[in-house]
């Protein structure tokens, strides 16, 4: 289990109390504790390199010179114990510039990136585009995710439904503001592989060449480890590839991120079957030090009705876009009825359409609301004239001579259960009906095929049979055996088989090289600190999420040409601008009490702030009630709001936000900046009974007194000068 | 699917499940999202992913989950 507090802010607040109580006399361990100081803050703010922890002992060394001074000689020898016991988490947070406690503030990862299943420091790289820096977005996303262009077009995106944006619009678009990145980059050639780390010697083989299995092979081969990936199927890309149609994820685009694999040195070998053409037996023979199975979830449910067993116009929706993603382009029927309501339904359903289906009809038993398929797709598929039967349950296919006349279903309502928050479809009596088809598609679902790992003995599997792992290192109960993907978790999300792959490729380099594996998952790593970009309050309120290009209907109907066109240029650099930049401001709400409770200003309407009960944000208010008085910028844990004086102006910002904008006026004397009109307004009226007031004239403190005294200089008595 | 996508939810309790790893007792009393419900068959016996405020995302069984009032 990890730390609670974190060991470095530990050892900041332990010095900086020790100084601030005078502990320490002699002014020269007074200077040297306060140089340690300031390097402890740079390891907790993320600036320190290598050379820290060993600045540290020095000084510590340095520190404990005089003997006789036992203030110092006792800070000297609690450095030395802090920071030799805490090594591990002192040079984690200089190499990964992440705080697992989160107690170190500024190392806080933001809430997309922590939900990311494979941890993509999100913010960095929405700015980073937002700049016109796409290759350097593509390194940054590639440090935790090998196919940034695949996941710019298919990513489930559960880092939208947590992006703080959305408490007061919309989401950032950061799915196809990476996509864009990603196309940028590898057409102009500046999308490049990391260097490799020197060969180790040792060899993993892979099994399953989709997006889990891929993204282990990345990370290994990075590494400095030898890889083979093994792929039953005739090509690269697992359900990328077999499972998601032509028209949302392009083949060439999953052949060109592989051909990075291909070029880092990563081998495969197609048509090879795990269990038939190669056993773990053969492949340890071959010297393989570990193996990963991500062999994903291709078997699906079966209906379970009458008259469906055996019948050659019943078909599998996984088999049919598989089939279809090979090249095959027979059309399945004239009228077809896809029985589903997730994404999988969704897709076989498009591709009828594509195919030549006259007219396709998706089955649900439950409502659309309930429909577990994103969105989007469905939007888009009513768009191109797919029929929806809500509420239908089908209960028998119907045979003819040779053939089908459809599928006999049941209409439903939705009741309440007992006990149940959730409605459940309950078949209405006497309601049956047929839905005409000639060809019925079955998308209710898939599981692992196991049949492949009869032969890796000793391993265990759940009651949902899914391989057993632990999840913080998809170690499997079989010592050097690790897995990932749909194999584990069932058919779940292309990222978080991503994110599985990464980890199972981490967990196998400790594996091999003898570390202990960790007991929790991995925090996700920051991996930039970079600086925010400059908006004006009244465009971060205006901007608008953009909405996707779609292809024309007509075309959509008939070919498999990529739907969603892309954002242009224009629209991704400014929607990159609506970032809130989280991993900098953590929403802890200090400047917003401090202005309306210290203060009694209230500038601050930052609804957002609370995960549970967000409100109203609006920040434009700032600028009409600001003060520029700067207590939320001084109080300020992450340096997230700042004030500063530009030439003529003061300036609030929040992670680049211009919140406020104020003339400053100066001292009409001696020129000395006095600071905006309402802030000097608001000090003269907290002051008229104390101090007398400069009538009109605008004078600095200085020059005010001076102007105000009964004896000056000037007017001094010829006797007493 | 007994959770849609984007609702709010707590990890109310430990569960029994298999599924339910030590690391997880941790997360008890945690707020989060879901994130990725069992999206194919309705199975209220299928884990459910769900992204835990400052604790990252992590697929969980369903009885261990409640959902939260807006």
């Amino acid at each position: 289990m990890p730390a609670k507090t974190c060991s470095v802010t530990r050892t900041v607040t332990e010095l900086k109390h020790t100084i601030d109580a005078g502990r320490l006399q002699n002014p020269r361990s007074r200077r040297i504790a306060e140089e340690i100081l300031q390097l402890l803050n740079d390891i907790a703010w993320g600036r320190a390199g290598d050379r820290h922890i060993p600045a540290i002992a020095s000084l510590a060394d340095e520190l404990a010179y005089d003997e006789a001074d036992a203030a110092a000689m006792e800070t000297a020898a609690y450095l030395h114990d802090a920071v030799d016991h805490n090594r591990e988490v002192f040079v984690s947070h200089i190499k990964t510039h992440n705080c697992s406690t989160g107690d170190c503030v500024k190392l806080a990862p933001a809430p997309c990136q922590m939900t990311c299943p494979a941890g993509l420091d999100i913010p960095t790289y929405v700015t980073l585009i937002g700049m016109g820096r796409d290759a350097e977005a593509i390194d940054v996303i590639r440090r935790d995710c090998p196919f940034p262009w695949v996941c710019g077009l298919v990513c489930t995106r559960p880092c939208e439904f947590m992006c703080v944006r959305a408490r007061i619009d919309t989401p950032i678009s950061i799915k196809f503001l990476k996509g864009f990145a990603a196309e940028r980059a590898m057409s102009e050639g500046s999308y490049r592989n990391p260097e490799k780390a020197p060969d180790k010697g040792q060899k993993v083989c892979v099994i399953g060449a989709g997006p889990g299995g891929m993204s282990a092979a990345y990370y290994l081969i990075l590494k400095g480890y030898g890889v083979r990936v093994i792929e039953q199927h005739p090509t690269a890309g697992g359900m990328l590839l077999l499972g998601i149609p032509r028209y949302r994820l392009p083949r060439e685009i999953i052949d060109r991120e592989v051909a990075m694999l291909t070029d880092l040195g990563v081998e495969f070998r197609f048509n090879t079957r795990f269990g038939q053409d190669a056993t773990l037996a053969d492949l340890k023979g071959e010297g393989f030090d570990a193996f990963f199975f991500a062999i994903g979830a291709h078997q699906a449910f079966k209906l379970g009705i009458p008259g469906e067993e055996g019948c050659p116009q019943v078909l599998e929706a996984i088999a049919f876009l598989r089939r279809v993603a090979l090249g095959d382009r027979t059309v399945p029927g004239k009228t077809v009825v896809v029985i589903g309501g997730g994404n999988v339904a969704i897709d076989a359903a498009r591709t009828c359409l594509r195919l030549g289906c006259r007219e396709v009809t998706l089955a649900y038993r439950r409502a659309r609301t309930e429909m577990p398929a994103d969105r989007e797709e469905v939007e888009q598929a009513e768009e191109e004239g797919i029929r929806f039967a809500f509420l239908t349950i089908p209960i028998e296919v119907a045979k003819n001579n040779g053939g089908i006349d459809g599928l006999r279903c049941l209409r439903a309502e939705l009741v309440k259960m007992e006990g149940q928050d959730r409605k459940y479809p309950k078949p209405i009596e006497g309601s049956e009906f047929l839905l005409a088809a000639d060809v019925v598609i079955s998308a209710i679902g898939q599981k692992v095929d196991n049949t492949c790992m009869t032969e890796v003995n000793g391993l265990d599997w759940t009651r949902r049979n899914t391989i057993q792992v632990n999840t913080a290192t998809m170690e499997t109960s079989r010592a050097g055996v690790f897995a990932a993907g749909d194999a584990v978790t069932g058919p779940a999300t292309v990222i978080e088989a991503i994110g599985g792959g990464k980890r199972a490729a981490e967990s196998i380099d400790r594996y091999l090289s003898g570390i202990p594996q960790p007991s929790m998952p991995r925090v996700p790593v920051r991996r930039g600190r970079i600086d925010w970009l400059e908006v004006p309050a009244s465009t971060k309120m205006t901007l608008k999420r953009p909405d996707m290009p779609l292809l024309n209907l007509d075309r959509r109907r008939t070919t498999f040409q990529q739907v969603e066109l892309g954002y242009p240029e224009n629209a991704v650099r400014e929607e990159a601008r609506r970032c809130l930049r989280c991993d900098i401001c953590l929403r802890c709400g200090k400047c917003v009490e401090i202005c309306r409770d210290k203060m009694g200003v209230n500038a601050l309407q930052m609804g957002y702030f609370d995960f549970d009960h967000p409100v109203k944000t609006d920040f434009r208010i700032t600028a009409e009630r600001c003060i520029a008085c700067g207590a939320c910028a001084a109080n300020c844990p992450t340096g997230a709001m700042r004030m500063e004086d530009r030439g003529h102006e003061r300036v609030l910002s929040l992670c680049g936000t211009i919140l406020n904008r104020q003339k400053l006026l100066t001292c009409e004397d001696c020129g000395a900046v006095l600071g905006p009109a309402r802030y000097i307004e608001f000090v003269r009226k907290r002051t008229k009974t104390v101090a007398r007031a400069a009538g009109a004239r605008a004078l600095c403190d200085a020059c005010s007194r001076h102007a105000s005294a009964k004896i000056t200089t000037d007017n001094l008595p010829s006797q007493s000068k | 699917m007994v959770f849609r996508r984007g609702q709010r939810v707590e990890i109310y309790r430990r569960s029994g499940d298999e599924s339910w790893e030590a690391y997880m007792d941790e997360y008890v009393g945690l707020h989060g999202l879901i994130t990725d419900p069992d999206n194919t068959i309705n199975d209220p016996d299928a884990l459910v992913e769900v992204s835990l405020v400052g604790k990252g995302t992590h697929r969980f069984p369903q009885d261990c989950l409640r959902l939260l009032e807006d």
